[in-house]
């Protein structure tokens, strides 16, 4: 079998041949993971062809040549950031643009097909909202809202010519029609439905309504700027040399003809001859350049030669006798797919452990329950696969020096936390670094720490002396941007003759490739307390890139294998689920959703199984996670001119940080939140939590209560002291005085400028473990139970998830449609991981082969199920706030009530995910 | 370098890739995967219209997908095929001539980082490798299945296909074949029109995709049936199947067990069952042979309107 080591055709061989030893010189550029160049520069650099169009009703001109498509036409000539580059093949749609009114893939359009045209750019819809703007403003119909524009252009479009030709509103199969051209990676797919189908209805052709998430005026219109818009004088472009190899080491590498390449402004060596490659698509070079082609021009003259090893890819290769070893034993510091810490455990080969979680579950019990012949046991291996974040919004920093100030502008999850570490790492006092993140487009874990582009970012910006923007292409986001590993777990749960809890034994493998992390064993502990528990996990080492937290890091893999298995169990026992886990879960959260789950029409009403080519069934599972929060995170109020102002340095990624900040201060003075301004996205601000851990609305809304009540009392001795009322006290509508009622918004508009700093105060009860200021565990658990309904095509092998019903219990919500729309987000990134997602590698070489948004299939707008969120809101009274996070709990039940409807609906239970028509066509034969 | 010929003549005459929609050029070209000089079809007069023809059609070759889908005059099953590839984004742009014409869309082939028999190397990489996608009739050396919905529509439809500076029909039907086989050597190739004949008398066709999501899915397997029904009994009968072979492939054995049975599910079901006749599966593509024997019994059930 021969493969080409080099795209240029210099060098061939087999990659038995190259693993011998050999020294293997590569064009890094030929090799490089999403990088590439024209083969002659000279036509490709020459535009060729003027081409005059209409842009926004202004007419332009411009010379293009073969490759200029029509978004860099907006995007880049023209600044109309608006529309936006996210998958690069037009799969995604965030680039729709209206092409003589029609929405077109502008990422594919030619720049020479725009001669004599029309375009139109969500800038270019007018001052005043659009009914389907308003609507998505109203039903929010977006959450990060990188995907939003494309989404707004197509829907407008689809409503112009709908209400030209109908006078009934379309249906939700008619709207998933239209927008099957558009990805949602937050998952706002339900608001979508309901705002398309409302504004064809006619409800929002009047007043622009109150928005649901306080940017969203910003979101629908293209102002909102992210990273990747950010625009700079001279700002460079910087490109990554990524290793064609999985398993090598870097022989030498040569950087002089790069830096000759007209164009380039620095190229920096990110390893050194010896250093080890240890998967396709690490870090080996970068260069700044004055656009791209000359930085791709850039990295195609870095020489580096390799000696190549074979990859161990997956974890048979990796568990292989005489596979190559990932790492010498015991390595420190490696990456974490785990929000945690790292343990130190035992090592040998590519295995790493096992960390046994079992202290004080009864080990011994739990194996000799699962080996008792009374009992009723149920044994099996449940198997996931890698499922990436790919946030459409990819990794980006733009970094900028001013003399000794560094000013990044970062797509993180950590504004406080990145400017520390850039202030750590760069040795800068930390009010020398600015970071900035207004908006963010989406991220779910992948952007928690400081990854590779925030530094190379910064390092070219200060050595080309000019600022420079890094951000990943798709491919390159697809491989080394995160993702949640694969599990492999060998589970066995037994439970008496008279169904009382007997024991689990579970041994988990962690397919994370260079990180670690596995830690099923914990999920394990989080639920059923009663039952014995003998748990053992391992991270299998392997040549492939290193995974990355990922909303509930390894949640649903473990909940995949533990609820399958406690279905199961219900099944051999011949009982009901629900009544089952009502017995084995004291947790008081969920008993309360049990009831309400019992009691839904979807469960109640559930029928025989059908015989059919179509069946339908209804799968049960539970979540659970941590309640998080952060002690230190602060948040600031200022009163000037009678307008409040809130801030805190966290961050917006579609989490709503913005909107419970100015709902919590809204509420508390008689406002509505659209009346204060709020702010994220500046480290410059106090300090604030990173979006990790659903720790940023139980942290930053209680800490703007605190400040809205230093404000009251102040305002209050501003009512005697300045205003002269007579014995005031705070009350909820504002001052009352022996006279009456001075409202708040009376008080603030006499009053002086007023700053309060407020924080995050411990809850009136129980455990706060904490780990510095940003990580505080705190009491009781929170819960959640899903209800899905799928419906099965035995002949085609199609699993559709029909109606979801999720049950959360979190406490007091604080901003009831954005958690709903999250909730939605979390049940749909669960059924992308349930049916579809899966990040493939080709087993040889260990390099990507799912590294675009076709081959990796994210649910789109039809595979969307009529979901129903319940929020249990009693439960956590003793916390301050009244309530914690969802993110995770939204997800973690997902893919195990999938299977389980998959089971009760077939007979077949889905060991392995996704589940594929192929999985499935084998599944129910046999 | 770009060139923007104005009528077919020049087209022959230049070298470089020809430039209708680009939806699949251009993605190739920001991957590194094509380079080379352009021949942009911008300029190209008189290949954008829908003539009928005979009782038939004419499609020009920069015809867009979106308008022929949506063309009164167009048979049901190269409707449907038409209107269930890809996004409306895309349907919009791309063309007729671009659909047949366009490459595989094999993860090896599309990522520059690897060379295989499509992109100037020695071998096929997902014969030995990752196939999951691809064919289950081993029909080629390079096992990637052929992209084009509208291809395997054609085939069912018995079009034939002008080419390049030819006055007419190059061969009958066979340029189709020939052309989807990439048997027409290195040279551009121009695809003016597609000729598709009248239909049949009470014909009845229907489209079938089998994909995991709801839409805009690469088809695992595709199918295009028409069948005649007269008096209960079926008297002509063209099935076509995409996404199991190098190209798409007319399945005889299955025609031939309608003709002169009665239209109903269980002939339907046996008749289905004759799909995979020659199928040769890789290791991982074997589940298309029951996909195969399902979508095609699907698209006859639902032409002949049993279920």
């Amino acid at each position: 079998m021969a493969i080409d080591l080099s795209r240029r055709g210099f060098l061939r061989g087999t990659l038995g041949a190259a693993a011998v030893g050999g020294i293997v010189p590569s064009s890094a550029l030929a090799e490089g993971l999403a990088s590439p160049v024209p083969s002659a520069p000279a036509d490709a650099m020459v535009a060729t062809t003027r081409v005059e169009t209409v842009v926004n009703g202004r007419a332009e001109a411009f010379a293009v040549d073969a490759d200029e498509t029509a978004l860099m036409v907006v995007r880049e000539r023209l600044g109309l950031t608006g529309t936006k580059e996210a998958c690069g093949h037009g799969a995604c749609g965030a680039c729709a643009i209206h092409l003589d009114g029609t929405p077109v893939a502008s990422c594919l359009l030619p720049a020479t097909a725009l001669l004599g045209r029309t375009v139109t750019t969500i800038e270019g819809l007018g001052t005043a909202l659009h009914p389907v703007q308003r609507a998505f403003v109203a039903e929010d119909a977006l959450q990060c809202g990188f995907c939003t524009p494309g989404f707004v252009m197509e829907a407008v479009a689809f409503h112009d010519r709908w209400r030209a030709a109908n006078t009934r509103p379309p249906t939700r199969d008619e709207v998933a029609a239209a927008l099957a051209g558009h990805l949602c990676r937050c998952g706002a797919y339900p608001s979508l439905y309901a705002a398309v189908i409302g504004a064809c209805a006619g409800r929002y052709d009047g007043a622009d309504p109150a928005p649901a998430r306080h940017e969203a005026r910003e979101k629908v219109t293209g102002r909102a700027v992210y990273t990747v818009d950010v625009q700079r004088p001279g700002l460079l472009v910087g490109r990554v040399l990524r290793s064609p190899h999985a398993n090598a080491t870097v022989h030498a590498i040569d950087l002089s003809a790069a830096r000759a390449v007209p164009g380039v402004k620095a190229v920096l060596a990110l390893v050194e001859p010896g250093a080890r490659v240890r998967y396709a698509g690490q870090e080996i070079a970068a260069v700044a350049a004055v656009d791209r082609r000359s930085a791709e021009h850039g990295l195609a003259a870095i020489a580096v030669e390799y000696v190549v090893g074979v990859p161990a890819v997956g974890i048979a290769a990796a568990l292989a006798p005489g596979a190559a070893a990932v790492y010498e034993p015991r390595t420190k510091n490696l990456p974490l797919h785990f929000e945690g810490v790292s343990f130190s455990l035992p090592w040998e080969g590519n295995r790493r452990g096992p960390l046994d979680t079992s202290i004080l579950a009864r080990p011994a019990k739990a194996r000799a329950a699962v080996a008792d012949p009374a009992n009723t046991v149920v044994h099996a291996r449940y198997v996931t696969q890698a499922q990436v974040h790919t946030a459409l919004e990819p990794h980006a920093c733009v970094a900028e020096w001013a003399g000794d100030t560094l000013t990044a502008w970062i797509s993180t999850q950590g504004c406080s936390a990145m400017a520390e570490d850039l202030a750590e790492r760069f040795d800068l006092a930390r009010d020398k670094v600015k970071v900035r993140c207004e908006h963010v487009g989406g991220a779910f874990g992948a952007k928690l720490v400081f990854s590779p582009e925030i530094n190379l970012a910064v390092q070219l910006a200060r050595a080309a002396k000019a600022p420079v923007r890094v951000a990943n292409e798709r491919a390159e986001e697809m491989i080394v941007g995160g993702y949640r590993p694969g599990m492999d777990v060998d589970i066995a749960v037994a439970a008496t003759p008279d169904g009382a809890p007997a024991g689990m034994v579970l041994t988990g493998l962690g397919d994370g490739g260079v990180s670690v992390g596995a830690t099923n064993g914990l999920m394990a502990r989080l639920l059923y307390p009663d039952l014995p528990k003998a748990l053992e996990d391992y991270d299998i080492l392997s040549h492939a890139p290193p995974g990355a937290a990922f909303r509930a890091p390894g949640g649903p893999q473990a909940l995949f294998a533990i609820e399958q298995s406690m279905d199961a169990l219900a099944v051999a026992r011949g009982e009901d689920p629900i009544a089952l886990r009502r017995r084995w879960d004291p947790n008081p959260i969920r008993a309360m959703l049990y009831d309400t789950a019992a009691a839904h029409p979807l469960w109640a009403a559930r029928g025989p199984r059908d015989t059919g080519r179509y069946r339908r069934g209804v799968g049960l599972a539970v979540g659970t996670w941590y309640y998080l929060f952060s002690p230190g995170t602060q948040v600031r109020l200022d009163l000037a001119d009678g307008r409040l102002t809130a801030s805190t340095a966290a961050q917006d990624m579609g989490n709503g940080a913005r909107t419970v900040l100015a709902t919590a201060v809204a509420e508390l003075f008689g406002l509505a939140p659209a009346d204060v301004v709020a702010r994220v996205g500046n480290s410059e601000d106090v300090h604030a939590v990173p979006s990790g851990g659903s720790r940023t609305t139980a942290s930053v809304g209680p800490a703007a209560q605190d400040a809205c009540r230093q404000l009251q009392a102040e305002l209050v001795a501003w009512a005697r002291r300045g205003m002269g009322l007579s014995r005031p006290v705070a009350a909820p509508e504002g001052v009352r005085h022996e006279g009456g009622l001075a409202p708040w918004r009376d008080v603030m508009a006499s009053a002086p400028p007023m700053t309060m700093i407020g924080r995050r105060r411990p809850d009136e009860e129980g455990l706060q473990l904490g780990a510095g200021p940003d990580v505080a565990l705190g009491k009781r658990l929170p819960g959640a139970v899903q209800l899905t309904e799928v419906e099965v095509d035995t002949r085609l092998g199609r699993v559709q998830a029909r109606r979801v019903w999720l049950g959360l219990g979190v406490g007091r919500i604080w901003v009831p449609a954005l958690a709903r729309s999250q909730a939605e987000g979390g049940v749909i990134q669960g059924l992308g991981l349930a049916l579809y997602e899966e990040r493939r590698l080709d087993p040889r070489t260990g390099r990507g082969l799912t590294i675009g948004l076709e081959d990796y299939r994210l649910p789109g707008i039809g595979d969307i199920p009529e979901i129903e969120v319940h929020f249990e809101e009693r439960g956590f009274e003793h916390v301050n706030g009244g309530g914690v996070g969802l993110a995770e709990l939204a997800t973690v039940p997902a893919a195990a009530s999938v299977a389980n409807a998959v089971h009760a609906a077939t007979g077949w239970r889905p060991l392995e995910l996704p589940i594929r028509p192929d999985r499935v066509l084998g599944g129910v034969a046999s | 370098m770009i060139r923007f010929p104005t009528d077919v003549a020049a087209v022959a005459e230049t070298t470089g890739e020809l430039r209708a929609g680009g939806t699949d050029l251009m993605e190739r070209r920001r991957s590194g995967r094509a380079t080379g000089p352009v021949v942009d079809l911008r300029d190209l007069a008189g290949l954008d219209g829908i003539e009928v023809v005979a009782g038939g059609l004419r499609i020009g070759g920069t015809v867009r997908i979106a308008a022929l889908a949506a063309h009164p005059g167009a048979p049901v099953g190269l409707a449907q095929a038409a209107g269930g590839l890809a996004t409306p984004q895309i349907r919009a742009i791309a063309t007729v001539g671009g659909n047949l014409a366009q490459r595989v869309r094999c993860w090896y082939f599309r990522n520059p980082q690897f060379s295989c028999l499509q992109s100037g190397g020695s071998s096929c990489l997902a014969r030995d490798g990752d196939h999951l996608y691809h064919s289950c009739f081993d029909d080629r050396a390079c096992v990637a299945p052929h992209p084009s919905s509208l291809a395997c529509a054609l085939l069912a439809y018995d079009a034939t296909v002008d080419l390049g500076g030819a006055e007419g029909p190059v061969t009958v039907p066979t340029a189709l074949a020939a052309l989807l086989k990439g048997q027409l050597g290195g040279a551009p190739v121009l695809v003016r029109a597609v000729n598709v004949p009248a239909p049949l008398p009470g014909e009845r066709a229907a489209y079938v995709r089998a994909i995991a999501r709801a839409r805009a899915e690469w088809p695992l397997v595709e199918v295009v049936a028409r069948v005649v029904v007269v008096d209960g009994v079926v008297t002509a009968a063209r099935v076509a199947v995409g996404g199991v072979a190098g190209h798409p492939l007319r399945r005889e054995a299955v025609e031939a067990a309608l003709i002169g049975g009665p239209a109903d599910a269980t002939r339907i079901a046996a008749a289905a069952a004759r799909a995979t006749d020659g199928a040769q599966p890789l290791p991982m593509t074997a589940y298309k042979l029951p996909l195969l024997v399902g979508s095609v019994q699907e698209a006859l059930e639902r032409a002949v309107g049993v279920s």
